[in-house]
């Protein structure tokens, strides 16, 4: 956005003068929403919301910044990354839908292949510990190589990927401006990426605004019922509000687990099948269908599952087990009822509408389209 | 001891602050440190390893071809004949039987002293694992396709190839890698010196020439036949059985050169 609004001149100026210019800024940006300099306000989601915990990747780790932000939302979009030039990040990640994909169970990559899991939320990443459903993915920065190189995914390896976008001017061009002269290589690449995908923050629901005291930060009756319910019932895995402590249950959708393992797929341990890692349940409304295979298209499913849908297995998460030997979390019509009005409330349509995390426009793309198409 | 290795770490101090600062001052001191090569070569038994759709034969008489195989070697450690050990710094050598270049480096820096042991991993330490994925450069780099995307970490070990002698004929996938317990594929091989001593010295550049032989990937602690050998493409205990054949035998040294 804002190199659009400068002038080139300018432009190239702070391009120029970015790592003095930061060590200036960093405490600013760090220290007092209020107080940011323009470029740093540039960049969305770098603020720390007063109700979340603290960051995991700071913003010292990958200082943001609003070039090389615009830079990794080009990539985050980029068709031309995938190996039929069809699939990027945001074909299956989009905006509405906090960066899940609306409707589709198993999203298709290249030519049409579907792998086995629901493209999940992207949001708030910036506090998490570990990636993918399975937990295999260690850092925001290497996350971005499993869907890369993924054959159902774009399918592209990285040594390919890094050709391709050393053979685009344009690429060469934005590259060169935020990280110097030379060749474009593999942190370069994975720093240019999260910056965008670290700038999801999803933090103004009507949830968070009623928990911060906030204008427009209210709750009705039912909503409260349900939020209480939520405490009592729910967040002991959906813990913070973040509204998940990121550990790996099994939450009792099957009695085996032959079509994914889940996190015994990382660590091969019987004891680890069949467990998924707790998604967060923001902006949960509007990220259906749910679970890590995407098997339930309503909420509504999804607590129906939990009061009477729940599958016994030797590694059922012990929360499930209820006394008596009943399977699941017992909820009334009306307590699901409520439920799902508390759930509403961490809908953050600010967040979903942020037109500075949209697709970038098509006349930017065209511009610099043809010459990497022609290397497909 | 202490005030010999005291002395030791202050020399080599210095000769780093006189490398960092760019100075060359010939006859100041005596440097005490030296240079190690290594040199690996990639080999089926006694013949030379090709990735060219030669068949080997195992003892057992299956048949195979070889198109990749290559692995990490690092954290190298020399020992003295006291049992004091050198661990040299920030080595992670990638050996790619397509690529002579990379089957030979130097190690620099190496104190002076008789070493009767040598030491490496073969593959990745976990703190590179679970450290800064932006440090990933070089033979580390996730571009040389020897790390996995959807289990951080590299790959520690990989061997492609085909067994001919199974009707039809099987594919040979192995990857090896793995940090997390129960099934960490880390493992160190320590090839016997055969009683030779490396001698260190500033101005020398002793070079260790070392053999890797394939078929001790299927025929260590376990043995493997090929017609069953293990698809191993994600940690496991059959991957952990793989790793500890190639770190019991694979390597030999088969000559020192004192310069």
């Amino acid at each position: 956005m804002l190199r659009k609004r400068l002038p080139v001149g300018l432009r190239q100026l702070l391009a120029h003068w970015r790592p003095a210019a930061l060590l200036a800024l960093g405490g600013a940006v760090v220290g007092s929403c209020a107080s940011q300099p323009e470029v740093a306000r540039a960049v969305p989601g770098t603020g720390q919301p007063a109700n979340f915990p603290a960051m995991v990747y700071g913003l010292a780790k990958n200082q943001p910044d609003a070039a090389t932000f615009e830079l990794g939302r080009r990539l985050f979009y980029d068709p031309r990354l995938s190996s039929d030039g069809r699939v990027s990040c945001g074909s299956c990640h989009q905006a509405a839908a906090a960066f899940a994909h609306a409707g589709q169970r198993v999203s298709p990559g290249v030519a049409g292949r579907r792998a086995t899991r629901n493209a999940p939320a992207l949001q708030n990443l910036r506090w998490r510990h570990g990636f993918m459903a399975d937990g295999g993915v260690l850092s925001l920065e290497l996350q971005t190589l499993a869907p890369l190189t993924s054959p159902e995914e774009m399918n592209t390896p990285l040594a390919t990927a890094l050709a391709k976008l050393n053979a685009d001017p344009e690429y060469r061009r934005l590259f060169a401006a935020s990280y110097g002269p030379g060749q474009i290589d593999t942190p370069q690449f994975l720093r240019a990426l999260a910056q965008f995908t670290a700038a999801l923050t999803s933090a103004n629901s009507r949830y968070d605004k009623y928990v911060r005291h906030e204008t427009g930060g209210m709750l009705t009756a039912p909503e409260q019922r349900g939020r209480a319910l939520f405490a009592a019932k729910c967040s002991s895995c959906h813990a913070t509000d973040l509204f998940t402590d990121e550990s790996f249950r099994n939450n009792g959708l099957d009695r085996t687990f032959a079509r994914d393992s889940g996190r015994a797929h990382i660590t091969s341990r019987a004891t680890d099948r069949g467990r998924f890692q707790v998604p967060s349940l923001r902006n949960v409304a509007r990220t259906a269908p749910y679970m890590h295979d995407g098997r339930f298209a309503t909420l509504a499913q999804v607590l129906a599952h939990y009061d009477h849908g729940v599958q016994p297995s030797a590694t059922l998460d012990p929360l499930l087990h209820q006394p008596g030997g009943r399977l699941g979390i017992a909820l009334s019509a009306a307590q699901q009822a409520e439920l799902l009005a508390f759930l509403q409330t961490l809908t953050d349509d600010a967040f979903l509408t942020d037109r500075r995390l949209a697709p970038l426009t098509d006349a930017v793309i065209t511009k610099s389209a043809s010459p990497m198409a022609a290397r497909n | 001891m202490k005030s010999h290795s005291s002395s030791l770490l202050l020399a080599s101090l210095l000769t780093t602050a006189v490398a960092f600062s760019g100075c060359k001052r010939d006859g100041d001191s005596q440097p005490t440190v030296g240079t190690v090569s290594l040199t690996v070569t990639n080999v089926v038994g006694t013949q030379p390893l090709a990735l060219d759709g030669t068949a080997y034969t195992t003892a057992s008489g299956e048949t195979f071809t070889v198109s990749t195989f290559e692995y990490y070697l690092s954290n190298i450690k020399f020992t003295k004949s006291d049992g004091t050990t050198y661990a040299a710094p920030n080595e992670y050598h990638l050996v790619n039987t397509a690529k002579p270049a990379s089957t030979s480096f130097t190690i620099s820096n190496v104190p002076t002293g008789d070493y009767t042991g040598v030491s490496f991993i073969v593959g990745v330490d976990s703190t590179t694992t679970k450290g800064d994925p932006l440090a990933l450069t070089g033979d580390l780099n996730p571009a040389n396709a020897m790390h996995w995307a959807w289990n951080t970490g590299h790959i520690f070990l990989k061997l492609e190839g085909s067994v001919t002698s199974a009707s039809p004929s099987k594919a040979l996938t192995c990857h090896i890698g793995g940090y997390r317990a129960p099934y960490s594929a880390i493992v160190t091989a320590a090839p016997s010196l055969n009683g030779a001593t490396l001698l260190v010295r500033a101005g020398q550049s002793p070079k260790i020439a070392l053999t890797a032989d394939v078929l001790k990937i299927f025929d260590g602690p376990t043995k493997f036949a090929l017609s069953n050998f293990p698809t191993t493409m994600m940690p496991s205990a059959a991957s952990v059985q793989v790793a500890n054949n190639y770190a019991n035998g694979m390597f030999a040294v088969k000559q020192i050169q004192a310069n």
